[in-house]
């Protein structure tokens, strides 16, 4: 027997039954998770975009028309809600940079360093993270998860030309930044 | 000539050739980090399942920083105007003073004007407090988001939308 399709899931939870969006869940989780965790850097703000993007998604599924696919819609949540985290990120890390703050919290040497992606592990998830949001958007999508640029168009609502564009700035200056941090073992002057 | 393929570089070829040579550099295809264990995702499905459960039965209503301090001031305000249209101040009678009408306010209205009521000292004279109490510090504006040493609280509660005018107003400031 088949499993039951995206949308005769959904339809399932409109009519009440709520362990259909448990097998939505199962379904996606995962794919919801890495593309949060390519985007922000780091595990735990993963794990808070994954929760919060299957609860706006239960909570607004009255909207989700199928005009795209169930995936396509829950990934567009999942782009924004960690792209929306990026740029609190950035507001958290002015806070940081203030003196203001370093009056506050005396105690902490680096207070910025534990806002840094600790979790990095590797000289590629570093080289993501001094991607524009855009461009790191595009790269995740593109790179780790192989989508087609009409699906990430979908996602992103943005046109093929331009995903392309974004696409290859982020492919050169990655390439460039591991051409030097490997290679060369020090870290390119921009980020 | 190396220019003009830099210019336009936007072939499947080239794109390949990039996504390639970094696939070398990273030194594996896929260029994950450590899968959480098995029992993450489980857990994951229960703690979102609660969510939902909180925020369908109304226990996590939101309401934003913002509406939770208006809303107790703008009771106390309509309030206020309801008792001025049946109690019209008579020039005959008394005149309540400031003081006495403020303190006819419910205690949640005064504690909703407050923005650091810690900073309150009993033995604060007149010229001690600013001239327009609603101009605050930046020092007090820290003070008041930056709880026990949390500087993640700064920013939880901010909205998407404050969080682009405020880094729209920084990127201004940088320039």
């Amino acid at each position: 027997m088949e499993p039951p399709s995206d949308n005769e899931l959904v339809q399932e939870v409109r009519n009440g039954r709520r362990q259909a969006f448990t097998a939505l869940m199962r379904r996606y989780q995962e794919r919801v998770y890495w593309v949060a965790r390519r985007i922000v850097g780091s595990h735990d703000d993963a794990d808070d975009i994954v929760q919060e993007t299957f609860v706006k998604a239960y909570l607004a599924l009255g909207e989700f028309r199928g005009d795209s696919s169930f995936f396509t819609w829950i990934y567009r949540i999942a782009v924004n809600l960690s792209l929306n985290a990026l740029r609190k990120r950035q507001v958290l890390n002015y806070l940081h940079e203030s003196e203001l703050l370093s009056r506050i919290l005396p105690s902490q040497d680096d207070p910025g360093k534990d806002l840094e992606n600790s979790e990095i592990e590797s000289a590629l998830q570093r080289a993501v993270t001094t991607l524009p949001e855009k461009q790191k958007a595009v790269f995740v999508m593109r790179y780790y998860d192989e989508m087609t640029y009409e699906e990430i168009g979908r996602v992103l609502k943005t046109s093929v030309g331009g995903l392309k564009a974004n696409y290859f700035h982020a492919l050169r200056k990655v390439r460039e930044y591991m051409r030097h941090e490997i290679q060369d073992g020090e870290k390119p002057p921009y980020g | 000539m190396k220019y003009r393929m830099e210019k336009n570089p936007l072939t499947d070829e080239a794109e390949h050739e990039l996504a390639s040579e970094i696939r070398q550099l990273a030194g594996s295809p896929a260029g994950k980090g450590s899968r959480p264990p098995d029992a993450y995702w489980q857990n994951l499905v229960v703690k979102i399942n609660g969510k939902i459960d909180d925020a369908t039965s109304g226990k996590a209503l939101s309401i934003s920083w913002a509406a939770r301090v208006a809303i107790p001031g703008v009771v106390a305000i309509v309030s206020f105007l309801v008792g001025l249209h049946y109690y019209a101040p008579d020039a005959s009678r008394h005149a309540p003073s400031v003081a006495e009408v403020v303190l006819a306010l419910p205690p949640a209205a005064i504690d909703s004007l407050l923005v650091d009521p810690s900073g309150a000292d009993a033995s604060l004279s007149v010229e001690d407090v600013a001239t327009d109490v609603f101009v605050f510090s930046r020092q007090q504006i820290a003070d008041y988001f930056i709880e026990d040493g949390n500087p993640g609280a700064a920013v939880d509660g901010i909205s998407d939308r404050e969080t682009s005018t405020i880094l729209a107003v920084l990127a201004s400031e940088q320039k």
